[in-house]
């Protein structure tokens, strides 16, 4: 017994040098495969970079004047990667929407607007904008309660989203931004909200400031 | 020896443990966890079979005993005609989709297009694989192949199968096509749901805090999108995943010299006429070229993703990352249930209808998912109805056996519990479903539970209201008006009932279950010392 402890114990203080050595070669070999700017051990738990977006001009005012006016975009954001290239630039599609008046908080000029991201909060398809309600009840299986305007509509797994009603999205804090998301989900299994991006209407121009992270490009 | 103190334990903490009872067994299973695993292993490793190369014998007379060297030959085929395509194809985003269609219709030697017939027999080999594969783990299930020390057949073949899966998910992308595009996608945001464990999980919010979920996506992809850095990953990971397991079969062949495939070379080329003929009259098909911008409606994933595709549609999105998990995870535990000798078909009903029924909702939200015709409010609750609907037909088959078996009477072997538990499954989904949709079913369900935790306010949806006006005729329960005026969901008392009804039954069934195995480890004991006894004496 004594013999056998006394063995033991050489052995593993011989071993902890080398599982130690192991594991900081490990470390090495792991954070090639994650790109992430963040170093250390603490960076194989950081959350993914999401590089800083800049500003980018994405529609007029004077196309979106009538109600249920859209424009779909794309916006670009970059992030690292061990490519060739150092970098991806991720496109982010949009959605701009001209709501009705009788949504718009007339003091308010960008409750004018709805601006989202175009992928789904749900598994990350391209949702699309669907003003008829038989392509609407047909293709992604939500009857919409009359009278019928225009909803965001997957066609991955079908969740649908109202423009015109916001929903607060869990873990939100009121009075801060992105509290209270326009697009309620009504159909289908997506959790929230599509992601949002913030934005500010200057020269006749509606400008994106931030986007709101998370999703995968 | 499973009965006996250890004589490497300690005499002062051997001392402690009862001399019979439910907890010296609990005590000594603890104590001898790690050395009886141990001794599991080796024994399921020695038994281990993989192609059906220890199955020579039955495969001279039964068929089925044939599917796992056909299995192999379609792996060794999907590899070669693999390694072939990689001298042409590249790697690269902007190039990959043309030097695809290059290997399509410029390689040709004079009318024949070799290219598209390498490229056929590479996609249809690996289609191959998966039935043969899936064959091959529905054989041992339905045979009980898995018995009597052979559950690690079972469960290398079903880690074999889920490697394929994941080969043809990184094999496809590489074409950079729409369809690859998308699932890559879906596939990619999936391991984000890890990271949005609800809070009244035990650690849920140390592992949100960890990132593990957006950090495998991020590995998965090599960045926050897909991009070049995706597809060399994809590249590396589909050779990969095909390559290293074939290794270690061959080491394990070699070491034991086993025959590697158990077919004859008839067989072996009429796998590969098949193949052949399939790749010749239906070209693999290439597609559009991959557009992050558009969603194409419909889009849909490879034939074996199909159902799980559908299964999305119908649940919460954590919940559904939890089963897309967890259903290989549940079929390995059916697996340890099942703990009978007995493998004729008769005799063990309610395995063959866990495998019946997997099988039919694979086939049938395929095609729903293909038709499109499937109503996602409507119809969830339909199949978790028939889940449970097939595991009491199977219950009450295996319990006629049983009766009959052990000439015993209806309510010694009757395991009431574990029904009760099944019906109150079937009712609360039916109810709730009925309210009017899924999500409102969901929503009450999170709700409670957040309530439960001591947080979070909650919420009621005007939605519901609506639809539940369109069809008044489903609305089973009516909830308290002073319940609807304090904004708390609906439905919330019968929801209430059947959770502690759920707790309940399983805190029951675990404590007989418990005393019935206490009791025959005890029984098992007695014979020991009765044989022990006898041989004290003498010395």
């Amino acid at each position: 017994m004594q013999e056998n402890t006394r063995r033991f114990l050489l052995k593993t203080i011989t071993s902890l040098p080398i599982v130690g050595g192991s594991v900081l070669a490990m470390h090495a070999i792991l954070r090639f495969f994650k790109p992430t700017m963040v170093g250390g051990i603490t960076g194989l738990m950081a959350p993914p970079d999401e590089a800083g977006s800049a500003l980018q001009a994405v529609a007029q005012v004077s196309e979106l004047t009538k109600p249920w006016d859209f424009k779909d975009f794309i916006y670009v954001r970059k992030s690292v990667e061990y490519s060739s290239r150092k970098w991806q630039g991720a496109k982010i599609p949009g959605f701009v929407v001209r709501l009705p008046d009788e949504f718009v908080d007339p003091k308010d000029e960008k409750s004018k607007y709805v601006v989202v991201q175009r992928i789904c909060p749900h598994l990350g398809c391209t949702f699309n904008f669907i003003s008829n309600s038989e392509e609407l009840a047909g293709g992604y299986n939500y009857k919409a309660p009359p009278p019928f305007h225009p909803h965001f509509a997957c066609p991955c797994h079908l969740s649908v989203y109202d423009p015109t009603r916001p929903q607060p999205i869990a873990g939100s804090v009121a009075g801060k931004a992105f509290d209270k998301l326009p697009g309620k989900v009504v159909s289908g299994p997506a959790p929230r909200p599509p992601r949002t991006m913030a934005f500010d209407i200057k020269d006749g121009q509606i400008w994106i400031t931030d986007t709101e992270g998370g999703g995968v490009g | 020896m499973v009965n006996q103190v250890p004589t490497w334990l300690p005499a002062r903490i051997a001392n402690f443990i009862p001399r019979q009872g439910l907890l010296r067994h609990l005590l000594l299973g603890l104590i001898c966890a790690v050395p009886n695993l141990v001794d599991w292993v080796a024994d399921r490793w020695n038994k281990m079979d993989l192609f059906d190369e220890t199955h020579v014998q039955e495969a001279k007379t039964n068929p089925w005993y044939s599917l796992g060297g056909m299995w192999y030959w379609a792996w060794i085929l999907v590899i070669i005609s693999g390694v072939i395509l990689m001298i042409y194809y590249i790697p690269e985003t902007s190039i990959s989709f043309r030097s695809i269609e290059n290997i399509q219709s410029n390689w040709v030697w004079g009318a024949i297009p070799i290219g598209a017939m390498v490229r056929g027999i590479h996609k249809y080999g690996a289609d191959a694989f998966i039935i043969l594969a899936t064959m091959k783990c529905y054989r041992i299930w339905f045979t009980g192949g898995y018995k009597n020390g052979r559950e690690l057949s079972f469960i290398v073949a079903m880690v074999l199968l889920i490697i394929g899966m994941y080969s043809g998910l990184t094999g496809y992308l590489l074409i950079w096509n729409q369809r690859a595009l998308w699932a890559t996608k879906v596939m990619a945001t999936f391991p984000t749901y890890l990271d949005q464990n609800p809070s009244y999980l035990p650690l849920g919010e140390f592992i949100n805090a960890t990132n593990q979920g957006k950090t495998t996506a991020q590995v998965l992809l090599g960045g926050t999108s897909i991009g070049p850095a995706t597809v060399t990953r994809f590249y590396a990971f589909h050779f990969m995943l095909s390559f290293v397991p074939m290794i270690f079969f061959e080491l394990r062949v070699y070491n034991r010299g086993f025959k590697r495939m158990n077919i004859s070379n008839w067989a072996k080329l009429a796998v590969f006429g098949v193949i052949l003929a399939v790749a010749i009259l239906i070209p693999a098909a290439q597609g559009s070229p991959a557009n992050p911008e558009v969603t194409p409606n419909p889009i849909l994933s490879d034939w074996y993703f199909l159902a799980m595709y559908h299964m999305l549609k119908l649940q919460d999105p954590y919940l559904a990352t939890i089963l897309t998990v967890g259903i290989p995870v549940l079929v390995l535990l059916a697996l340890f249930l099942d703990r009978r000798p007995e493998t004729e078909w008769g005799k063990r009903q309610i395995a063959n209808w866990i495998g019946i029924g997997g099988l039919i909702y694979f086939i049938v939200f395929s095609f729903l998912i293909i038709e499109g015709i499937a109503d996602i409010h409507r119809d969830a609750p339909l199949w978790y109805y028939s889940m449970g609907l097939f595991l009491l037909i199977g219950y009450f088959q295996d319990w006629a056996y049983v009766m009959k078996r052990d000439s015993a009477k209806w309510w010694q072997t009757f395991h009431v519990f574990f029904v009760v538990f099944i019906l109150l499954c079937m009712s609360a989904n039916t109810l709730y479903h009925y309210f009017g949709d899924i999500r409102e079913w969901n929503n009450s369900a999170k709700a409670l539970m957040e309530q439960m935790a001591g947080g979070g306010a909650m919420t009621q949806d005007a939605a519901y209201d609506l639809l539940e006006k369109t069809r008044p005729g489903l609305n089973l329960w009516h909830t308290p008006a002073a319940t609807v005026a304090a904004g708390k969901p609906k439905g919330m008392e019968l929801w209430l009932f059947h959770v502690i009804g759920w707790l309940g039954c399983i805190v029951a069934g675990t404590v007989i279950g418990l005393a019935r195995w206490g009791a025959k480890r005890d029984a098992e004991l007695a014979v020991l010392e009765a044989k022990a006894k006898p041989k004290a004496a003498g010395a």
